[in-house]
């Protein structure tokens, strides 16, 4: 190599040099550029890419009994869910979740063939299901914890207690109405992903969304400290009037008739004439919340609540009150039966049994239409319509249950001829069971009606009252004076010869009136074959613990109120008084004092 | 008068040599940034790799395993290297061509090969894949080194400096270019006009035929549907962030967090499946990320120290073979190390070529290594001569 050569090829190897210090140059420059100068910009970019807003959702509260049995309780469950983009081999994910999870494969296969970026695959999946699941791990499959509500027991006042959707927003009864308290709150807060979508934790604890960009705010005002602490977040809880055990007895006892009669539903209430507290408010058919979706829509509803009926007979307590406060009537004043039919206008009145003269105690005890006719006359369209505005029908109760009905009473100067009678026996109008329950209670309660209410508290996550209700008076509808005479005429009802023989019992004074009403058809038309069976009543008679009111819908061997629903009554009665621990007036009966027992643990709720 | 020039030098080189006379058998400034960056690739492969290995394979330390074997085998190599005389380099020309010629071949006709991507860029052995289009690398500087040595006094002929060395890196394109590795072809055609431009290819030859080249580039690029969307994407990546420009901006993106501290090893985000191919192709973003502008710089500083070293080399080597085996090696080296970087800080449109030493890689790092041992017995062949 001669040496001039080599001078030259130095100098070229000596410009490649310089070439690659000038890339060097650039690179370092484009980097000061980037991490000095576009930092800010960058930093954000790249964090608003990372940060997921998750909103949680915290525990939905407990609804609770009187006593604190649980009645609906939320329990933690997971959901399968998945990212179908990065699902890798669809076909068999699809088949092994279809065999595991027990879900249909085609919808499923829809789903994961979708192009959106999640889907679930099913909601609220038993743990051990999802721990066949996650012994694949597939890609692109998620276990999101959720809350699934539990009904402990099961078909338990099903219709007060209601339902929950899927995503735990109340969609019937107690659930529904009181959704806002029940609900736990939702949680925003920023968590860190990966591109996946996937939140990461980082060294133990979730990552800080503003560690990636100190002194830099992020540009919502996320903080990620309260969601750890997930029971700051869970729903209020719900302390109810309800009593699990009457409203057990309730139920068995109205299933029984129901099934006896053949009838086509029935209802119970139990309630504290004092305060108004409903202890129990059944209905049958029952269904099962857990699986409502299964039942028929029809048997979701609070019929209790929700459903006028006409009440026939069980009405004349309440005109009988109007024709003492304002007929100038008392219980020996004599009306003429006319012997089981009676021209009003272009109808004729029957009775079942013809009567000839017949006493206002006598007439609600054989429970004569035609002599509430007589009484009506006696107390005046006017009067009659104020006293049973004032016993609440026509109006809501405002109960604490929604779509509560006010029940139909029209002015009474739209009165035909015959309304005024027809009413005051219990045709023409129509209230539902918890107004009509609630405006007996006002009778055993000397004449004061009360406010009926199903939630006696609201607390909070710890057990801390946070809401209170407690007895609310209406007003006063009746003198006690007046109040005390129904009520002994009430207890005629129930001994040898009245229509409620059958409420009687052992011990108990039972104050009561039966109901049998024919269904109205159509507009205004009866349909024979179709009754309404009930029993209304009080006990014991001396001091009202509890008002009761039966209903049966449609019972098909027998009819009356007497001998289907006043039997339903006792049973009830019975089984709660010994459940309260009421003595009976026979002191050798039953000598456990009050104030012991299971009845004990409401009290304290009472004073609330 | 020359011969006195000469003398002067010869003594100035032996007290420098005399100096540096305890690492004399290694070149330290060559030996040492290699070393440390090999080091630092080995953790930041691990850094970058593990979240995706864990997803994918199931074992985060899959990669890190690897490239942890693959560096001590390297060192073997460099070791290897060191001792081999590159003159001998001269006899095997031929012989690696060949090779190297068959290697692709088989990509395309046998079983062998190895598809990642839609690309048959791999042969694989067992549990290990090997990239041909690496080893060409190697064989062509070779090639051209001696050819051009050889022939040194007629480079300025066409048909004699131009034509034969162009043809030979036109048959390696066409088999590169079909795998499809576009990048690997860009490194070797630039290291071949760079070779031709040092070994004293005419100057009028090599400019025309970078005019030649490129409208044939251009055709090609816009011959593929990926390669013009890369471009049309590279030009303003936040438009079509959510396709082409999504590697770009997310390379941006980390090395924007990273600021001038860095998150920390092991701190990045990006990697979690937002930057694609992290312990490859854009392992540099990862360290922009995670070590911050200061490692970036640390980086940029070793790699220039090798390159300073491998010219230095190919001044100071004793034949026209040494000085184009010096430079073939140093600047196939430095234009990948600047396209990959050049990537990765959105400089250039993206292509798929790793980092010396850095980024995961049995064949890149084995050749890599193979070439600082190459550069090094050079460097003590230069100095041996000079006793």
């Amino acid at each position: 190599m001669k040496p001039s050569q080599k001078k030259y090829i130095n100098l070229r190897v000596a410009v490649v040099g310089i070439i690659f210090i000038i890339f060097f140059s650039i690179i370092g420059s484009r980097a000061i550029y980037l991490q000095v100068f576009c930092y800010s910009d960058l930093c954000q970019k790249a964090t608003n890419e990372y940060i997921k807003v998750v909103t949680t959702r915290g525990k939905r509260g407990t609804i609770y009994d009187r006593n604190g049995g649980e009645l609906a309780v939320s329990i933690d469950v997971r959901s399968v869910a998945a990212y179908p983009p990065h699902i890798k081999d669809t076909p068999t994910v699809v088949k092994t979740l279809a065999r595991e999870l027990n879900i249909g494969e085609g919808s499923l296969r829809q789903k994961l063939e979708s192009r959106r970026s999640f889907v679930w695959v099913k909601r609220q999946v038993p743990p051990r299901e999802t721990e066949a699941v996650r012994k694949f791990g597939f890609n692109g499959i998620d276990f999101i914890p959720e809350h699934q509500r539990f009904y402990t027991n099961r078909m338990l006042a099903s219709q007060v207690i209601g339902f929950t959707g899927i995503d735990g927003r109340g969609l019937e009864g107690i659930e529904f109405y009181y959704n806002r308290y029940l609900q736990g709150k939702a949680g925003k807060s920023a968590v860190l992903k990966d591109a996946l979508g996937r939140i990461f934790d980082k060294s133990g604890g979730r990552a800080e969304a503003n560690e990636i960009c100190p002194k830099k705010e992020l540009n919502e005002n996320l903080s990620l400290a309260q969601i750890r602490d997930a029971k700051n977040y869970s729903g209020n809880n719900l302390i109810l009037t309800i009593d699990r055990t009457i409203q057990f007895i309730a139920e068995s006892a109205l299933t029984e008739a129901v099934t006896r009669f053949s009838a086509k539903s029935g209802m119970a209430v139990v309630m504290v004439p004092k305060t108004g507290a409903v202890l129990a408010l059944a209905h049958v058919p029952l269904f099962n919340p857990n699986s409502f979706a299964s039942f028929d829509r029809e048997v979701w509803r609070n019929k209790a609540i929700t459903d006028p009926f006409e009440p026939g007979s069980t009405m004349k307590i309440f005109s009988a009150s109007a024709a003492m406060e304002y007929g100038g009537c008392k219980p020996d004043t004599i009306f003429f039966c006319e012997n089981g039919a009676y021209k009003v206008g272009g109808d004729i009145i029957h009775d079942t049994h013809p009567y000839g003269w017949l006493s206002l105690e006598k007439i609600i005890k054989h429970s004569s239409n035609i002599g509430f006719v007589k009484v009506s006359e006696t107390i005046g369209s006017e009067s009659l319509y104020k006293t049973l505005r004032d016993f609440g029908f026509g109006e809501k109760t405002g109960i604490d249950c929604p779509g509560e009905t006010a029940g139909s009473l029209s002015h009474y100067k739209r009165w035909s001829e015959i309304d005024a009678g027809a009413i005051a026996f219990g045709q023409g109008i129509s209230a539902s069971a918890i107004q009509l329950v609630t405006a007996a209670s006002a009778i055993a309660n000397d004449g004061v009606l009360m406010k009926p209410y199903i939630v006696q508290a609201i607390t909070d996550q710890t057990g801390v009252p946070i809401k209170t209700f407690g007895p609310q008076k209406v007003r006063r509808v009746i003198s006690a004076k007046t109040a005390n005479t129904v009520k002994k005429m009430m207890k005629s009802v129930v001994k040898t010869g009245g229509t409620g023989v059958n409420a009687a019992m052992k011990g108990y004074c039972v104050c009561g009136k039966t109901g049998t009403a024919q269904k109205v058809h159509g507009k205004g038309k009866y349909t024979k074959g179709k009754y309404i069976a009930s029993f209304i009543g009080f006990v014991p008679a001396e001091k009202p613990e509890i008002a009761i009111l039966v209903v049966v819908d449609e019972p098909q061997k027998d009819h009356y109120g007497g001998t289907v629903a006043a039997p339903v009554f006792r049973k009830i009665a019975h089984k709660t008084l010994n459940h309260m621990n009421v003595p009976p007036r026979n002191k050798t009966d039953k000598l456990t004092a009050r104030g012991q027992g299971p009845g004990a643990r409401g009290q304290r709720f009472e004073d609330l | 008068m020359r011969v006195e020039r000469k003398k002067r030098q010869v003594l100035n080189k032996n007290s420098h040599s005399e100096a540096n006379s305890p690492q004399s058998a290694y070149d330290a400034k060559l030996l040492f940034p290699a070393l440390f960056l090999v080091g630092i690739g080995i953790v930041m492969v691990y850094s970058a790799s593990s979240a995706l290995a864990l997803k994918k394979l199931g074992t985060d330390y899959f990669f890190l395993k690897r490239q942890a074997f693959f560096s001590v085998l390297g060192i073997v190599l460099l070791v290897i290297c060191r001792y081999f005389p590159y003159k001998l380099f001269q006899s095997l020309a031929y012989l690696f061509l060949i090779i190297a010629f068959f290697l692709l071949i088989t990509i395309q006709v046998s079983g062998l090969g190895y598809r990642v991507g839609g690309a048959a860029r791999w042969l694989r052995f067992g549990n290990f894949s090997f990239q041909p289009s690496e080893f060409t690398r190697l064989a062509l500087i070779i090639y051209l080194a001696y050819s051009m040595s050889k022939k040194q006094d007629k480079l300025e002929d066409f048909y004699i400096g131009f034509l034969p060395h162009v043809l030979v890196l036109g048959i390696f394109a066409i088999l590169i270019l079909i795998q499809p590795d576009f990048g690997s072809v860009v490194i070797l055609g630039s290291v071949t006009w760079i070779m031709m431009f040092v070994g004293g290819v005419s100057i009028k030859h090599l400019l025309v035929s970078l005019f030649v080249s490129l409208p044939v580039c251009y055709l090609f690029l816009i011959s593929a549907e990926y390669r013009m969307q890369r471009l049309i994407s590279f030009w303003d990546p936040w438009q079509y962030a959510a396709d082409g420009g999504y590697q770009i901006i997310h390379s941006l993106m980390a090395f924007g967090t990273g600021g001038v501290w860095g998150a920390g090893i092991g701190n990045g985000y990006q990697k979690l499946f937002y930057l694609p191919e992290p312990h490859t192709d854009f392992i540099f973003s990862v360290i922009g990320e995670e070590l911050g502008l200061l490692g970036v710089l640390i980086i940029l500083g070793l790699y220039a120290l090798i390159l300073w070293r491998g010219i230095k080399i190919a001044m100071d080597a004793k034949d026209t073979f040494g000085t184009l085996l010096a430079t073939g090696l140093t600047t196939a080296m430095g234009f990948q190390i600047c396209i990959n970087m050049g990537v990765a800080l959105a400089l250039l449109p993206t292509k798929g070529l790793t980092l010396p030493f850095l980024s995961y890689g049995g064949t890149s790092l084995l050749l890599n290594m193979a070439s600082i041992g190459i550069l090094m017995n050079i460097n003590s062949v230069n100095n041996n001569s000079l006793n």
